[in-house]
């Protein structure tokens, strides 16, 4: 680049990378702390946090449904919203133009709208069971990403070479398998990636959906910081970190980190 | 393998995984406040589990919270429900729970009179407590010893109080009456008025006792009113807290157990419920500072009796809450009390 | 016959969004509107007396200008962050998004939770505060508008710097060199050229970080507890607690409606400002 840029611009920017990542060092810190309340720096040097996330049962719960959730509810999004966004694309002049509105609804309407309107209509109304109903409510919260994610991809890919393949004789669904889906592969991973980390952090729609027994882990978060102010909610901020960390390592290695940028 | 495809194949088949993990034995789901959550894990529901070789899960929240969800499920979804007398009140005039068959609950017997049967053919008494006030007495000087103190000006930005929608939040509006020298049933203008002098003092109202524990240990409040079962755990937090001896009086609360009437293991219920009321569970809470005895079979240590409210005597000294008044007056409050305070 | 190809590919999604999404949140909004005899106001006398409400406006007013702050401070910081990153060497700009995606990432209870540990009486800030002699003892700064703002423009501005690299970088390197053999400093550069292709970006950004502050449960009921209620803890209030579902769906319908103006209001000015369109 050939513009300079103002010392003061780089010391600014600098402070704002202090301010994002300062706290979630305090977390890793605080973690590790061998007292019974949170402090930075950590005194003493333990692990019992970290043992204290296997023992405490409603976390080792909530982790399977939180997972069951993101995995289930992302991967029913891709299987209805992957024909979506192939219809979107390839009959673009044969669908009315409020469909991709209608998509991207879910985006639209408040998160926190969406959880009391589905606690009414679905748990309460049609008497869904807990599970069911959550999982109804994460795959809904995910299938605009899915739609935008996989569109965008397809948007540049061309449909005369899936026009001559199927001219050439071959099935229109052995075609979509063979030409179509390797070509988008790309988005439709990131459309995977972006969809699991959207439900695995989601609050305000699980907040109104979750039951005795069945919850999610950051619901479970809150409920255990409003009855301890304990080490524990680091030490699982820090595993989630972790897990963070390993995704973008997977991605990175797999289609480099700009697709999760878009 | 492609990239793409091993990636599809791994999450498919780790979604199956996870999709066969939950069912098994019975649940038996127990809705309670998670209040000294790793107590009652080792005292009631290790033994318990062993007992009936069912799996205890939860649902843990605020009276209210619990019991709004319960409507919502009309009445399904958990086997036995802890609430305080207050809210059991409501859930029974809402036709949410069962009566209890007492004849399966033989320790019923055991217990004081006033735990036998509190709300009629419903749920009994597991404890009786009061309410009061506490404080820190390394950072509170003079003591508090009355409901008045809490206007004190010394106290600014150091108090927490039971949220309206808790079975103490009430009872600070019938203070505040009372220290307006008025009764807050009839006469709201001056109850309110002195409930806004208050505003000050607060630093932000709680919904559990949880949270108000922490905001004593993380230092945000040296003052607040709560129920006695909380003091064993303020303690561990901060070992100066002192439950205030108040010149004019404190006010008692009955914690009772119903058995909601979707509950899908009955049974199980009553005998959770007789399990909790046995006199070797009662006096193990008692000792472990979670819950005081209601079985009078119970013989108390006088340390342990001290944090208490311990023994016939005691018990009959407490003033009860008439809340056929209290609860419909609650709605009424509800929003002047957000008014006084969210503001 | 290629109608209804597509209507078939696109039926489970269609299906699935109108069934449990349009119409329960339609239930929602029908839910919000009175009986036509109540009141003086008829349908609207909910709405009429939650404008009434004293305590009402203020939550609603108190979302506002927490959500504008939180915009306007994201703005600022996302864009001087971005315009550095955006003209950092390819190594180190890379290293810097990876570093910026990262607390993206990590959930939003945990990002409050942190601020919680932070802004406490006996928190690092107030540490820090005592020792440097700034203030003689801890200041209250839990359950303030601040600390819900502190705390919010925490969890945007990497949403913010994303958005914005993407904006700086597309615009064509040309055009500033042509600017600079004209004799306009960089200040010029960016005021003259930058800032106005940058429009569009940065209206898509406020956009964001606005609908989602203005909707945001975690952050406002773990920083500003009881006492500082917006919207999304007050519709929590009123749904799960107060078990006044009316009550709620008005919350809930006064959110969509201002989310959904918002929206539109800002394309709109979005497509009326870009420089580039034709």
């Amino acid at each position: 680049m050939t513009t300079r840029i103002h010392p003061l611009l780089i010391l600014f920017t600098l402070v704002v990378y202090v301010f994002l990542l300062g706290p979630l060092i305090i977390i890793f810190g605080a973690s590790l702390s061998d007292t019974t309340y949170l402090t930075f720096p950590p005194q003493g040097l333990s692990f019992r946090w970290f043992q204290n996330i296997w023992d405490i049962s409603a976390f080792r719960r909530t982790i399977v449904t939180s997972l069951q959730m993101a995995f289930l509810g992302t991967g029913i999004a891709l299987v209805i919203g992957i024909p979506a966004a192939y219809a979107l694309n390839r009959y673009r002049v044969a669908l009315p133009a409020w469909l991709s509105t209608l998509f991207v609804l879910p985006i639209l309407v408040p998160e926190i709208v969406i959880g009391f309107s589905l606690l009414r209509s679905v748990t309460v109304q049609a008497g869904v069971p807990v599970w069911y109903a959550l999982l109804i409510g994460h795959t809904l919260l995910v299938i605009p990403y899915v739609i935008r994610v996989v569109s965008a991809s397809l948007a540049s890919f061309d449909f005369s070479i899936e026009e001559a393949a199927i001219s050439l004789g071959s099935p229109p669904a052995k075609t979509f398998f063979t030409i179509v889906l390797p070509n988008i592969r790309s988005g439709v991973i990131a459309a995977f990636i972006l969809s699991f980390i959207t439900s695995i952090n989601d609050v305000s729609v699980s907040l109104f959906l979750t039951g005795p027994g069945v919850s999610t882990l950051p619901i479970q978060l809150l409920a255990h910081m409003e009855q301890f102010f304990d080490p524990t909610i680091a030490s699982v901020s820090v595993v989630l970190m972790l897990l963070t960390i390993l995704v973008m390592i997977i991605v990175e290695r797999t289609l480099g980190l700009a697709i999760v940028a878009k | 393998m492609p990239r793409f495809q091993r990636l599809a194949l791994s999450s498919i088949s780790a979604a199956a995984l996870f999709a066969a993990l939950p069912a098994g034995a019975t649940t038996f789901t127990i809705s309670w406040w998670g209040f000294n959550g790793d107590k009652m894990q080792e005292i009631i529901v290790n033994p318990f589990q062993e007992m009936c070789g069912c799996e205890v899960v939860f649902e843990t929240g605020n009276n209210g919270d619990r019991l709004n969800r319960l409507a919502m499920r009309s009445g399904a979804g958990v086997d036995v429900i802890y609430l305080t007398d207050s809210y059991s009140q409501a859930g029974i005039e809402q036709g949410l729970f069962q009566p209890i068959d007492r004849a399966q609950i033989p320790n019923i017997a055991e217990l004081y009179d006033l735990a036998q049967a509190p709300q009629g053919e419903f749920g009994p008494a597991y404890t009786v407590g009061r309410i009061g006030l506490v404080y820190d007495a390394a950072r509170v000087d003079p003591p508090i010893t009355s409901w008045n103190d809490l206007w004190r000006a010394d106290l600014a930005s150091s108090l927490s109080l039971p949220n309206i929608t808790t079975t103490a939040g009430p009872m600070v509006v019938l203070q505040a009456g009372r220290h307006a020298g008025v009764d807050a049933y009839t006469d709201e203008e001056a109850t309110f008025a002195a409930l806004a002098e208050l505003v000050p003092n607060i630093v932000t109202n709680y919904n559990t006792g949880s949270e108000m524990i922490n905001l004593f240990s993380t230092g945000e409040i040296s003052v607040s009113m709560t129920q006695d079962f909380t003091l064993g755990r303020l303690r561990e937090a901060v070992p100066t807290i002192e439950w205030a001896a108040l010149e004019d009086g404190e006010i008692a609360v009955l914690n009772t157990i119903n058995i909601p009437t979707g509950s899908e293991n009955v049974e199980l219920a009553h005998q959770f419920i007789n399990f909790v009321l046995s006199a070797d569970i009662q006096r193990q809470l008692a000792e472990q500072g979670v819950d005081a005895p209601v079985n009078a079979t119970v013989e108390l240590s006088p340390e342990a009796a001290a944090a208490w409210t311990y023994g016939q005597e005691q018990i009959d000294s407490l003033q009860r809450i008439d809340y056929s008044q209290l609860n419909p007056a609650r709605d009424r409050w509800l929003d002047r009390w957000n008014e006084t305070f969210g503001m | 016959m290629k109608r209804l190809a597509g209507w078939m590919l696109a039926s489970p999604a269609t299906l699935a969004i109108t069934f449990l999404l349009v119409i329960p949140v339609a239930i929602t909004v029908g839910l919000s509107f009175g009986s036509p005899g109540q009141g003086d106001w008829g349908i609207v006398q909910p709405y009429a007396d939650f404008f009434a409400s004293g305590f009402r406006r203020n939550v609603l007013w108190r979302t506002f200008t927490v959500a504008g702050w939180v915009t306007v401070i994201s703005l600022a910081a996302g864009l001087a962050t971005a315009y550095v990153v955006a003209r950092c060497p390819p190594w180190m700009k890379s290293t810097l998004i990876v570093l910026a995606v990262f607390p993206l990432l990590t959930g939003v209870v945990v990002r409050s939770f942190a601020w919680l540990v932070l802004l406490g009486r006996e928190g690092m800030v107030n540490q820090i505060l005592q020792a440097t002699g700034l203030t003689d003892g801890p200041v209250a700064m839990l359950y303030t508008p601040g600390a819900v703002i502190v705390a919010m423009v925490y969890i945007f501005v990497p949403l913010m710097v994303l958005v914005l690299v993407g904006v700086l970088e597309n615009i064509p390197e040309d055009l500033l060199q042509a600017s600079s053999s004209l004799g306009a400093g960089p200040v010029a550069s960016f005021f003259q050229i930058t800032l106005p292709l940058a429009v569009p970006g940065l209206i898509v950004g406020a956009v964001l970080v606005f609908t989602a502050s203005f909707t945001s449960y975690a952050t406002p009921h773990l920083l500003g507890g009881t006492r500082q209620m917006m919207m999304g803890t007050f519709l929590q209030q009123r749904a799960l607690v107060a078990f006044d579902w009316p009550g709620a769906a008005v919350v809930a319908a006064i959110m969509l409606a201002v989310i959904v103006a918002t929206v539109l209001v800002m394309t709109r000015l979005a497509r009326r400002l870009n420089p580039m369109a034709t």
